[in-house]
């Protein structure tokens, strides 16, 4: 399963619905992660907070694929992506393991292919290389086998990147 | 000079990154303001209290390898309130992760840096913590062994006169030094940090740990999660499973 998770406007709805299985779209009205970890060991993997991310780490879960697409934002995701992101812990188990040499979480729903990022906005060298590592980390965090991240000036390249 | 503490857990209380701050609070001169930073009604609060600041001091917990969403909206609201007013103070930053390794927190500390960048801010730099919610734990235990003492002298004094029973307070002595070793490089760093933002200059960035091996680590972390989860009851609904998603 393909999902894309993005945060640009309603006018590039029927795009990104046409270029994957499941579409998350942050607009930045959810609420904040609590850090209660009730979705570990209340609800497991489910949040407490009743609105449309309650079950979006079960999506991003079952995902073969995810694609980010995020307004650069200090060479990390916008606010909006951060949310959902922050809000898709359950993903993992409570249980550690090793992964890449470190501490992480085990995978509720095993391993999965690519993490990519397309990042769209004004952007310094130095941002970018930030955001190839935060992407890499992630992957690791999330089990993916690996991570890629491309820069666009303007949302409005993104069509043959999807 | 004024240091503003900016406490960004987003829980209510018991939160990691408040212990380090009282802590790194110990170890710095001059005013000092500690505010919470929970949901975007806290922003203009906070904002306010930035002027005539010299140094910002953040504590938070690490999301997802990164900053949490509720802390990026209020740096982006910085970032413009900052330009708008001519602030110029450093930004420094404690932040900790549940894993062991302090070194997770450092894609973190990179995005710090270029909001620093982007704001016309110094950055300072900042200590990243492994262990942070283990090390939180400490705390409360030292509280539970000065209950103790407490409570052992008072069984002294009633029994046998005696006020100060050197078993009880052996035994104290001997906790708190283990619990204490458990945070000595967190100690040795905020103390370090302290001593810059004092000057005013950027101290680097520098990663730490709860000092204790991380297989042990990861025993405790377990049996910690097992616990909760039966208290909890998510331990009798599919803890593990591949949970599907509800269509409604």
């Amino acid at each position: 399963m393909k999902v894309i998770l993005h945060d640009l406007d309603s006018g590039y709805d029927g795009l990104i619905a046409s270029r994957c299985d499941r579409v998350i779209a942050a607009d930045g009205k959810y609420a904040p992660c609590q850090g209660c970890f009730g979705c570990w060991t209340k609800h497991p993997a489910e949040c407490f907070m009743k609105d449309a991310l309650r079950q979006v780490c079960r999506v991003i879960g079952q995902a073969d694929e995810l694609v980010i697409v995020t307004k650069n934002l200090y060479g990390g995701y916008s606010a909006a992506v951060k949310n959902v992101l922050d809000r898709s812990i359950g993903t993992s188990t409570p249980f550690s393991t090793y992964r890449g040499k470190q501490m992480h979480h085990t995978l509720r729903y095993g391993k999965h292919g690519l993490w990519k990022v397309i990042v769209y906005g004004e952007i310094t060298d130095t941002e970018k290389e930030a955001f190839r590592y935060l992407a890499e980390r992630n992957a690791i965090n999330d089990g993916f086998e690996k991570s890629q991240v491309l820069f666009i000036g303007d949302a409005s390249e993104l069509e043959g990147l999807l | 000079m004024k240091t503003v503490f900016i406490n960004c857990s987003p829980k209510k209380r018991f939160c990691a990154s408040a212990y380090f701050l009282f802590l790194q609070r110990l170890f710095v001169g001059g005013e000092k303001v500690t505010e919470k930073l929970r949901t975007p009604a806290d922003n203009d609060r906070i904002l306010g209290k930035l002027q005539g600041a010299n140094a910002v001091v953040f504590g938070l917990p690490l999301y997802v390898d990164g900053i949490p969403s509720h802390v990026l909206r209020f740096m982006e609201r910085m970032e413009t309130y900052c330009k708008e007013n001519g602030l110029r103070m450093s930004v420094y930053v404690i932040a900790n992760n549940g894993f062991i390794e302090g070194k997770q927190n450092e894609p973190l500390m990179r995005t710090f840096e270029n909001f620093c960048a982007r704001s016309g801010l110094s950055w300072g730099g900042g200590v990243g913590i492994g262990g942070g919610v283990m090390l939180n734990v400490t705390r409360v235990l030292f509280v539970v062994q000065v209950g103790l003492l407490l409570l052992n002298t008072a069984l002294s004094a009633v029994h046998t006169g005696n006020f100060f029973p050197v078993d009880a307070w052996i035994s104290f002595g001997k906790s708190t030094a283990i619990l204490l070793y458990f945070n000595l490089g967190v100690l040795f760093y905020l103390i370090r940090m302290g001593r810059f933002i004092r000057k005013g200059t950027p101290c680097g960035k520098k990663y730490t740990r709860i000092l204790i091996p991380s297989f042990i680590f990861i025993l405790f972390a377990d049996i910690f999660f097992i616990v909760l989860s039966v208290f909890e009851g998510g331990i009798f609904r599919g803890w593990l499973a591949k949970k599907k998603v509800e269509e409604r």
